[in-house]
């Protein structure tokens, strides 16, 4: 058998492996856009009640709680006063909270909310996008980020201050 | 008369001209043993005969089908009946091509009737024409439908020299184990066919006595699904056409015209089927295997032995080979002209209407499943050995799937396509 | 084991060899008489050579039809299991870990568990459509090769256990036939005849051969390329970013939305249904109380942002690139964007209006100011007065002594409002406004302001100061890349599949040894058709045979 071949057969199998390695690795990685535990947390950028621009990468370094709410939600509104104690807590151990608002609620809604609450802890308007990036389908949904960017914990639903608390730990013990 | 009447007489007609034909093909054949006259002459005389009354047929639902057109304002591949009766008219296309390379007489013995029970089972539909929703309004889906049909009915055709070629060569009074599977084999697949027939006539039967019942069934809507997010309970109504012996679960009865003195559904549809059509569709399918065997036990016990075994001796003459090779060309001549309608026409049209070429509904992936065997099958024809019997088991085993692709997705998966609703 | 592969015509063959390549002597020594094994003229092919390493077993493995119809037969059977329950993909928004053992039970369950409910999407269905794709490239490039030597060096003088053992096969003397010089004019003649029926002819002295549509036999060939490019198209659309894309947006009547991922908007200027005419109708329709919609359209607009595009605090300077009637089958394009339209929804919401401050009982008018649902501004000035919107609830709910919104749609909204001006406190007057007649109603607007001393009314003049929507427009943007290619691919299959399968290759070989004719003759497909023209070409040349009789007698055993 002539070698020249031999050659053409090998490029057009290792042409088909390559093929079913990329095809199949990509929908791997296409599921790796979904943030989960364990995966690093896709950076976004929004702006805040305050007039702000928040970005979750200027918080490297530090233990990020990312809570996705809205003021249609009941439950995301009982939590609230928990998360607003947490930051107080913890701001002077550099943990941020952020709260995303979904759906594009109108600003004078969540501010008027937010100034009832008493809520200090930065408050991110968000149009639907970075909801959908993180694939938030159930309010609340809150993910809790290391100091590397890392997901540690992801929680759909209503959390009280003692589940805060020791998650929080958790970011905190995490860290050192 | 109007036109609506003119074009639904004209179908009749057709319908009934295609099973006169069949009965002279019928005779074409086995009459030529009678005495006093040549059997070569006989043939010939009389399988003119027969094509010339599938001609006139064939005009027939032709006129059908353009006064069809001309008054319901859109070409008649809609709706299930129109489908169908266009699926009809495509097996008698590709049943006079295939007689006109061919002119063997016993092709019409078994792919006339093929035509007219499709044709008999579009009637059980609703006939009335319906104006067509946006999606459908477009050129390419005519385009679509008519190509698959016409590639199908060259498989249906493929189906029924296949059929007729197992019939031919089975040893029905064989006692090997090979002999009596295939025995078995045959019987079934004139059973299945049996079935249909035997839906279609208990449909018309009930039809014709003006049979009704309804039945009503609370379904609730949790509140995650209801828009006011309580719990909703709605009621589902559901009328039946054939009486119930099997009613939608958890259901109270409406109404009920009572049958051979059944006041009452013998049984209810198990936990498992939802909604009240599941209900309707499992009666339908019990009354269709009931009637079926009951056909077949009667068959069966006129005849006193397998029904093949009757059919055997009318194609006695004909060249086995002959038919193996006529189901083969039929299908290699339906396979591209498939390939283009059910999948390529398909393709292109719901790029332009359902914003992608592929979707993988359930329908789509049938169409594909279907296009899928027939490779199996004509990649296996060029194997030795399995030419014969082995690949009119194929042709046979593909027209199935091609009819559950046309009618058992629509009963029982719905998807897009489900519009053409059972 | 030691083969002899040469032939006794002298042509050296390779191992494995079927037929001789040159004179077309069965190699493979059997005493059988039954017709021979035609597929590729009998050559060798490249997977069935000799010695084999690690690298020919897996060529050798894909290079065989058998292995084919297993993949084929696995993708058919792997592709129904996804037709079962509904798939994944065909809901927007499920969570579907819980959907499918709540809505199918147990075996919703298993479904879900085995990945079925994402069928197409499994590694496994990948794997089979790629492992397809290897074999329809290696079995093609395995056959069509050696094929084309082999059809492009053709002996005419065949050996006669070739020809004798072909599926149609003729014998017999020829009358009148005395020498070699007889016999060729014998093989002239019908070499003419065979001509006429566009035969290619070629003549050895007494020995014939008559080839016809031989392009047909690369029909499966170039379908299969078809395939191929058609899988490569539809892969490539998978693996790079960018080419293909598939987005939703809900517009209402009147608004403008961003196409998510992209710097386009889209603007609904106004959405119209048409309805079909009840004597369109068939009477059961009617009778259910079905309206069947005969058009829908969204006149739209779409912009392309050129300022301001990714800041969250400013709004984006839009500058239009096109506009069209959006309608089902007519989907607006643009740069390769196309979008369509997928249905709408009857929601009437309520978008903005026009309100008028008056005095409570002068009923005194003050000014009008405009009030959007969507985000409202926080301060507004009529006449001498300032209105600060506190609070608003798009869809108010009151419970437990607590004002909340139910949702972020305007289905019940509500407005609190502190107002200053002359005569007022300083702090502001609080003054309570609900758009909408009914909730005046339900909610007490009057009571409730009265209690609270307001002096002021918030009131809608007439029906034009209020901006209704009626519908929403389900529009879906896509873009498809790759689209042309797979066009191509499909085109190309299927001038494949007609080549291959309307017309067929056949060859007829005669010898003639003294007054003695052999004839043989071959075909892919339609044996029938070329019996019929064998029989015909035979009659004009006086020896009158029955089609039929030409068939092979012996018969497989």
């Amino acid at each position: 058998m002539k070698k020249n071949k031999k050659w053409i057969q090998y490029a057009i199998l290792i042409l088909f492996v390559v093929i079913a390695g990329v095809t199949l690795f990509s929908s791997v990685l296409s599921n790796e856009d979904i943030p989960e535990v364990g995966k690093i947390a896709p950076d976004f950028t929004l702006g805040g009640l305050d007039g702000q621009v928040y970005r979750l990468s200027d918080f490297a370094g530090q233990p990020v709680i990312v809570n996705f709410w809205g003021t249609f939600c009941e439950p995301c509104v009982r939590e609230m006063p928990a998360i607003e104690d947490i930051y107080k807590k913890y701001q002077s151990k550099d943990v941020v909270v952020l709260g995303v608002n979904l759906n594009g609620e109108p600003e004078v809604t969540v501010r008027s909310f937010v100034n009832q609450v008493g809520v200090t802890f930065p408050i991110l308007l968000d149009n639907r996008v970075v909801s959908e990036q993180y694939d938030v389908k159930y309010y609340p949904t809150t993910f809790f980020i290391d100091s590397k960017g890392k997901i540690i914990e992801k929680k759909i639903g209503e959390m009280n201050e003692s589940y805060l608390i020791q998650t929080v730990n958790k970011l905190l013990a995490e860290k050192e | 008369m109007s036109l609506e009447q003119v074009s639904n007489t004209a179908l009749i007609v057709a319908f009934l001209l295609y099973i006169i034909s069949a009965f002279l093909f019928v005779i074409a054949i086995t009459g030529k043993k009678w005495s006093d006259r040549d059997p070569k002459e006989h043939t010939l005389r009389w399988s003119k005969l027969a094509f010339s009354v599938t001609i006139v047929g064939f005009v027939s639902q032709i006129i059908y089908f353009i006064t069809r057109w001309i008054y319901s304002g859109h070409i008649p591949n809609a709706n299930m009946f129109e489908f169908m009766t266009l699926l009809s008219m495509m097996i008698i296309v590709g049943f006079i091509i295939i007689y006109l390379i061919y002119r063997s007489a016993g092709i019409g013995v078994f792919a006339l009737p093929v035509a007219f029970i499709v044709q008999a089972y579009a009637m059980v539909f609703p006939w009335e024409a319906e104006p067509l929703i946006p999606a459908l309004q477009d050129n390419w889906l005519k385009i679509h439908v008519t190509t698959a049909a016409l590639g199908e009915a060259f498989f249906a055709v493929g189906f029924a020299t296949g059929l007729m070629y197992l019939i031919r060569t089975v040893n029905f009074t064989g006692t090997s184990k090979k002999d009596r599977r295939a025995t078995r084999g045959i019987e079934f697949t004139i059973f299945a066919i049996l079935v249909v027939v035997g839906f279609i006539g208990s449909v018309f039967l009930f039809n014709a006595l003006d049979y009704q019942a309804e039945f009503s069934k609370e379904v609730i809507v949790p509140a995650e699904e209801s828009e006011l997010e309580i719990e909703q309970v709605n009621t589902e109504e559901v009328k039946y056409t054939l009486p119930p012996i099997v009613k939608p679960y958890k259901s109270e009865i409406t109404s009920m015209d009572s049958y051979f003195g059944i006041q009452k559904p013998l049984m209810e549809a198990p936990f498992w089927m939802k909604g009240v059509n599941a209900g309707r569709k499992l009666n339908t399918v019990v009354w269709a295997l009931l009637t079926g065997t009951l056909l077949y036990c009667l068959l069966r016990l006129i005849l006193r032995k397998p029904i093949g075994a009757k059919i055997q001796p009318i194609l006695s003459d004909l060249d086995p080979e002959d038919l193996d090779e006529i189901s083969y060309r039929s299908i290699a001549i339906g396979f591209p002209i498939f390939t283009l309608g059910a999948l390529i026409f398909a393709m292109i049209w719901a790029h332009i209407a359902w914003e992608r070429f592929w979707g993988w509904d359930p329908k789509e992936v049938w169409a594909l499943i279907v296009w899928l065997f027939y490779s199996v099958y004509l990649h296996l024809r060029l194997s030795r050995g399995w030419q014969g019997s082995k690949s009119s088991w194929l042709s046979v085993i593909g027209f199935l799937i091609v009819m559950f692709t046309l009618v058992g997705v629509n009963l029982v998966i719905a998807g897009l396509h489900s519009y053409a609703g059972v | 084991m030691i083969q002899n592969t040469k032939c006794e015509c002298g042509h050296q063959n390779p191992v494995n060899t079927v037929l001789c390549e040159s004179c077309g002597k069965p190699l493979i020594e059997d005493q059988s008489m039954e017709p021979l094994e035609m597929r590729y003229d009998g050559v060798v092919r490249r997977s069935q050579r000799g010695t084999k390493s690690v690298i020919d077993v897996v060529w050798s493995f894909f290079s065989s039809v058998k292995v084919a119809i297993y993949l084929i037969f696995l993708t058919l059977c792997g592709a129904s299991l996804g037709t079962i329950y509904p798939q994944e993909n065909t809901f927007i928004n499920i969570d579907p870990a819980t959907y499918y053992p709540e809505t199918y039970g147990t075996m919703g369950e298993i479904y879900y568990t085995l990945g079925l409910s994402h069928t197409y999407d499994s590694w496994w269905f990948k794997l089979l459509l790629i492992m397809i794709g290897t074999s329809l490239v290696i079995c093609s490039l395995d056959r069509v090769l050696p094929l084309y030597k082999a059809l492009s060096k053709q002996k005419i003088r065949k050996h006669e256990r070739f020809i004798s053992r072909q599926k149609i096969v003729y014998t017999g003397e020829i009358k009148g036939i005395q020498d070699e010089k007889e016999a060729e004019k014998w093989v002239e003649e019908f070499s003419a005849i065979l001509k006429k029926k566009f035969y290619r002819v070629t003549t050895d002295g007494s020995a014939l051969l008559a080839e016809k549509n031989r392009f047909s036999r690369w029909g499966p060939y170039i379908n299969h390329i078809g395939l191929i490019i058609f899988l490569l198209a539809v892969l490539l659309r998978i693996i790079v970013p960018g080419w293909y894309m598939e987005q939703y947006m809900d517009v209402l009547d009147g608004d403008t939305v961003q196409v998510p991922g992209t710097n386009y908007y889209v603007e609904n200027e106004g959405f119209t249904v048409e309805y079909y005419s009840e004597d369109e109708l068939a009477e059961e329709t009617i009778e259910k109380g079905k309206v069947i919609p005969e058009l829908f359209e969204t006149k739209a607009v779409l912009y392309e942002c050129v300022e301001n595009c990714n800041d969250p605090f400013m709004e984006p300077i839009l500058e239009e690139v096109t506009r069209h009637p959006i309608q089902v089958n007519k989907p607006l394009k643009y740069n390769g964007l196309l979008i369509y339209q997928m249905g709408y929804e009857e929601t009437p919401l309520l978008r903005s209006v026009n309100a008028t401050l008056k005095g409570r009982e002068s009923g005194e008018e003050y000014g009008q100011f405009v009030l959007e649902m969507d985000n409202p501004k926080s301060n507004y000035e009529v006449g001498e007065y300032q209105l600060e919107l506190v609070s608003y609830y798009p869809d108010f709910k009151f419970e437990n002594g607590v004002a909340g919104t139910k949702s972020s749609d305007p289905n019940t909204p509500a407005f609190i409002f502190s107002i200053t001006g002359p005569g007022l406190p300083d702090e502001g007057e609080i003054n309570m406004y609900f758009p909408i007649p009914q909730h005046k109603v339900i909610y007490q607007e009057d009571q409730v302001n009265e209690a609270a001393g307001s002096t002021l009314v918030i009131d809608v003049g007439s029906m034009q100061d209020v901006d209704f929507s009626i519908y929403t427009s389900f529009l879906s943007a896509r873009k498809d890349t790759i689209l042309p290619m797979i066009w191509v691919g499909a085109a190309i299959s299927m001038i494949g599949l007609i080549m291959g399968f309307y017309w067929n290759h056949r060859r007829i070989w005669i010898r003639m040894d003294g007054k003695q004719l052999l004839l043989g003759a071959h075909s892919n497909k339609n044996w029938f058709g070329l019996r019929k023209e064998v029989a015909l070409a035979l009659e004009k040349q006086g020896i009158k045979v029955e089609p039929k009789s030409l068939e092979n007698e012996v018969k497989k055993s």
